[in-house]
């Protein structure tokens, strides 16, 4: 009986019956699931790690403390940063220079895990297709400038936060300055 | 290790079976088994304190837990370090710690090599259950070398402990009770001290770090290399870290080289000269009568053109050259082989001439050796030391640290003859620490050995074997010291004949006794004869050839000893042979498979002579400045400027390399590999920490250069193939290293200075040295050696000159009153000679009626002072002179 069965399938061309059915279907209710990419944006999930960018505190100060702990987290080496004291500001530590070399990121996140003061944020951003890769290597300025388009809402200073932190890197500057 | 069973005793830690030397700790007991106590309070260095309560421990039948870091390990002790009980307390202790202890460890320079971070991973929970406010400190002011963040302390008074028990300085103390106490200075001035650094190294967490190079590095970025430093004679080990070919930091860990972990402010500050902008980038050549950059190529062409030019015209002897003892062994080595060979002149000689020689000389006539008998050890080993013109903290801090532990922790009596009052200042003063002590003027240095010989002889502390074996030798001193009258004496030291009594009884009566001779006598006029004096005091008292005695004069540039033993000075070949002996020279010529040139060299003062009378026509100097080093009066100026061609091999454009016809640029000594011999005679490897600057190369390699285009070729393919050559060429070089064992004193030439030697000038050393300088003036002027500085590469360090930025006169307190003085003001210093102005700074170990003036800055002090030439080693001795001061409102 099932022999049977199998040889009717065989000579009728059952399966491209079948197929032909969901294709025709379809055609008859087309509803297209291709995004029209430019013109059309698709909903990212929460989650998403995209571009990465510097963010700011509330009152407009950097948020990044040049502690070199995303440099470290960095498993691809995408960030140098060069580290000293704020001038006028003794004993408090700021990134004089940081860069980021994104043709080798590879949006693993580490570095915003790293970040003790969150100044480290990924944002939504994806379109960075340029047409010359010396245009993403990207220096202090321009990460801030992406943290400023992408996070608008800012966080509170961490200095006014809670006493324990209080004095995380906070100058003394009502005290004499280093000499030069 | 121990002898018998009763010297050793024997204890379980955790269950692991261990002997050990009686009286050692439990904590230095668990490290010999590889078992790992925390501590903070505790360093092998400094006497336990245990205030931490970090290391505590179960130790069986002992009802509470133990401090193992004041622990004594006792027979049958069985020690538990890992049970519930201790960790408990490691917890608590650390929770304590951390209720205070700020969480900035991103922005803390010691975050990732931090004792407080390691433990807190290994022993806690990562929540606090405090919930209170966290201390917080005012500052009050900034170090520039050393800043103090007190938030991070842990008070474990590490630093206080290790500033008064090793360096002496008692610079810190703690303030305050309980969790509010804070390290601080004595009174409310910023932090003036020896800015050794010892603090920074010491300190487990952050709580002192250094502001040099603070915030640009983290730990785990850093690159090491362990070199040798560049200062002084003491050849400290120093671990150079850098980033990305940047100079970082130096430190030195705890048993590593002859400091073992100890530093001074040049070794610890000093670093970053090497890297000043001033640095020569490109070789420089004259035309049209300035220095102008070109190529190497160009430069070595021209140069072993003129060379050969004058070689042809004058012949060799119309050629000099000159070191500096702060190059490598194997370039001193391979430039007196260069001058010798290539160029076929004895005319060569080092910085050594400066005043080394004097106690080298000194040592071969009397005890047959070119080196110390002794080694550092002998120095804290010795129950007597003499120090004679030392001022050992500020020249050589590191073997006035021996002294210093000598003294403190193992009650040697210390006898002074320096130019220093005993006073408490903000560096420390050896001067504090005596059992007896002379302050002369270093001029009567001489004096004051002749006044301990005196009382040595009218004591009758004579060694009786001496007196009965060489009763002619022992008969000619008692002679020539009769001659010498008590007041006179008396008047010349300014110290009673009773203080010499009592140091030549504790000098004979000392069973190891060390003499150390240090700069201010070395380069003092007829320091070869007072050196001849220390070393006939010691024969006399029996010491000499005694295991554990002997004599140690300190060298001041870093190799010194090794321009001596490489032969870079006229009258030495090689492993410190006379030239003037054939059988040496055969040996030599044998070596290098070459004739050697006859003539004896002119040294250093005689080449500038020449050089002046036109005799001697082009000189090669490679890192020395005798512009900026000697005198005016000797008119090295004048005579180098006299030269046809002249050849500078330097860091920096010098006043002698600004002369020059062509400036090469050499490299540093954090830039390239050899080794360096320090004074003890221990030759230490030299590694490059950084890629040479610019195009700078290594002092060897443009020798090496220059001897192929000379048509001598002595080519080599790196330092460590000449290090090779030098071993065969010097017998015995092989054997040394990181501990060699110092040779013994050569009882044939003790013998032969015995037998009669010791007649030739023997009634000139056995006069008292008249008044020093005749120039008019009623204040005695010296140079000294700040703690600093060293020379011309530490004025272009960061670091030093935030210390001390310029030259500043030293007088007594009560000059200043009697001038009507105060630090800062301008004086008019002024002799037959010449006047110089310069400000003032007053400092109570200064002696009434003198003034120091550092030699490392502007030489326009140098008109100021008389060169005399030694009769016997040729130094040139220029350090004192007399002056009149005169304020300038």
């Amino acid at each position: 009986m099932t022999k049977l069965k199998a040889w009717f399938k065989t000579i009728i061309f059952y399966e491209i019956l079948v197929g032909m059915k969901a294709t025709l279907s379809h055609l008859l209710h087309y509803k297209p699931i291709t995004l029209q990419y430019p013109h059309e944006k698709r909903a990212l999930p929460d989650n998403y790690r995209g571009m990465l960018a510097l963010l700011r505190y509330d009152d407009g100060t950097e948020k990044c403390v040049g502690c070199d702990l995303c440099e470290a987290a960095c498993p691809s080496r995408v960030i140098r940063v060069v580290s000293a004291e704020v001038p006028g500001e003794p004993t408090k530590r700021y990134s004089k220079e940081y860069y980021m070399d994104m043709t080798r990121c590879l949006f693993c996140g580490m570095c915003v895990d790293a970040c003790p003061v969150d100044a480290l944020g990924m944002t939504r951003e994806f379109e960075w297709a340029v047409y010359d890769k010396r245009q993403l290597h990207l220096n202090k300025e321009q990460l801030l400038a992406i943290g400023d388009r992408s996070f608008p809402v800012r966080e509170k200073r961490l200095e006014l936060q809670h006493p324990n932190v209080a004095f995380f890197n906070v100058s003394f500057g009502h005290v004499p300055q280093k000499p030069n | 290790m121990p002898e018998s069973k009763t010297d050793s005793v024997r204890l379980t830690i955790d269950g692991i079976p261990v002997t050990v030397p009686k009286g050692t700790l439990v904590i230095e007991a668990a490290r010999r088994v590889g078992v790992m106590i925390p501590h903070f309070c505790y360093h092998p260095k400094l006497k336990p304190d245990a205030n931490c309560r970090m290391c505590l421990v179960e130790v069986e039948k002992m009802p509470k837990l133990q401090t193992s870091c004041s622990t004594v390990a006792t027979e049958g002790m069985a020690v538990r370090t890992a049970t519930t009980v201790v960790n408990d307390a490691h917890k608590s202790v650390l929770e304590f710690i951390l209720a205070n202890h700020p969480l900035d460890c991103p922005v803390c320079d010691q975050g990732g090599r931090c004792d407080l971070q390691d433990f807190s991973h290994q022993y806690t929970a990562t929540a606090s259950r405090f919930v209170e406010t966290k201390r917080i400190f005012q500052k009050e002011y900034f170090s520039p070398l050393i800043e103090t963040q007190m938030n991070r302390c842990v008070q474990c008074l590490r630093c206080v402990r290790y500033c008064d028990e090793v360096m002496d300085v008692k610079a810190l103390a703690p303030a305050g009770r309980g969790t509010m106490t804070e390290i601080k200075t004595f009174g409310t001035h910023e932090l003036d001290c020896e800015f050794c650094g010892g603090c920074v190294q010491i300190c487990p967490v952050g709580a002192i770090t250094s502001r040099l190079s603070m915030y640009e590095y983290r730990p785990w970025m850093l690159k090491r290399a362990d070199t040798v430093c560049q200062f002084c004679g003491d050849g400290c080990q120093i671990t150079v870290q850098t980033k990305d070919n940047e100079l970082i930091e130096v430190n030195s860990e705890y048993g590593a080289g002859r400091n073992s972990g100890d530093l001074c402010a040049r070794g610890f500050f000093g670093f970053r000269a090497t890297g000043h902008p001033d640095r020569l980038t490109k070789p420089l050549i004259r035309r049209n009568g300035a220095l102008v950059e070109t190529t190497w190529e160009e430069a070595l062409e021209y140069t072993a053109q003129q060379i050969a030019r004058i070689k042809n015209a004058h012949g060799a002897q119309a050629f000099g050259g000159l070191i500096s003892g702060r190059c490598t062994n194997e370039e001193l080595y391979l430039f007196q082989k260069f001058m010798r060979l290539a160029i076929g002149t004895n005319n060569l000689d080092s910085s050594a001439r400066y005043g080394h020689m004097n106690g080298v000389q000194a040592m071969r006539r009397v005890q047959g050796t070119h080196r110390w008998t002794l080694s550092f050890e002998e120095i804290v080993q010795a129950d007597v030391l003499l120090l004679v013109g030392t001022n050992v903290t500020e020249t050589n801090p590191i073997t006035g640290l021996k002294v210093k532990e000598a003294v403190k922790k193992r009650q040697a009596r210390l006898f002074t003859i320096e130019s220093i009052r005993p006073a408490i200042g903000t560096i420390s003063n050896i001067t504090n620490l005596v059992d007896q002590h002379v302050c002369a003027l270093p001029t009567q240095f001489g004096g004051a050995v002749l006044a301990l010989l005196k009382a040595v002889v009218e004591s009758r502390l004579v060694d009786q074997r001496l007196q009965h074996e060489s009763p002619d030798y022992v008969g000619a001193v008692t002679q020539a010291l009769e001659r010498l009258s008590w007041p006179e004496l008396e008047a010349a030291t300014g110290a009673a004949r009773d203080t010499f009594v009592q140091m030549a009884t504790g000098l004979a009566q000392g069973r190891r006794v060390v003499v150390l001779a240090g700069q201010e006598l070395l380069r003092s006029a007829g320091g070869y004869g007072s050196c001849l004096l220390l070393l006939d005091l010691l024969l006399l008292t029996g010491k000499l050839t005694e295991p554990g005695c002997g004599f140690a004069p300190l060298a001041e540039e870093n190799n010194d000893q090794g321009a001596v033993e490489s032969g870079a000075v006229a009258e030495l070949l090689p492993g410190g042979l006379d030239l003037a002996n054939p059988e040496a020279r055969a040996r030599i010529a044998r070596a290098w498979k070459a004739d050697l040139p006859l003539a004896a060299g002119a040294t250093l003062v005689e080449m500038i002579d020449r050089a002046r009378s036109g005799l001697v026509k082009g000189m090669l100097i490679v890192g020395e400045n005798p512009v900026g080093s000697l005198p005016t009066v000797v008119g090295a100026k004048e005579a180098l400027q006299r030269l046809e061609f002249l050849v500078c091999q330097e860091l920096f454009l010098t006043e002698t390399a600004s002369l020059a016809h062509v400036v090469l640029p050499a490299a540093s000594s954090l830039e390239k590999a050899g080794t360096f011999t320090n004074q003890e005679g221990h030759v230490q490897a030299v590694r490059p920490a950084v890629d040479p600057i610019g195009e700078s190369r290594p002092d060897w390699e443009i020798l090496s250069a220059l001897s192929v285009l000379l048509g001598t070729p002595l080519e080599y393919g790196d330092a460590k193939e000449l290090l090779k050559e030098i071993r065969g060429v010097i017998p015995g070089y092989g054997l040394l290293g990181p501990a060699p064992i110092p040779p013994k004193v050569d009882r044939a030439a003790v013998e032969r200075y015995l037998a009669g030697d010791y007649r030739r000038a023997l009634a000139a050393r056995y006069t008292l040295a008249g008044p020093a300088d005749a120039a008019g003036g009623t204040t005695h002027l010296g140079l000294f050696q700040s703690l600093f500085h060293s020379g011309k590469l530490s004025t272009r360090s960061k670091g030093l000159l935030q210390i001390e930025a310029q030259a500043a006169l030293r007088i007594n307190p009560a000059d200043a009153a009697r001038l009507a003085l105060a630090d800062g003001d301008r004086v008019r210093l002024s002799n037959r000679r010449g006047e110089v102005t310069t400000t003032v700074k007053v400092l109570e170990r200064v002696p009434e009626g003198s003034a120091w003036f550092p030699d490392h800055f502007g030489q326009d002090t140098a008109k100021l002072f008389e060169c005399a030439i030694d009769p016997d080693t040729n130094v040139p001795a220029f350090r004192t002179a007399s002056v009149s001061i005169a304020k300038i409102s």
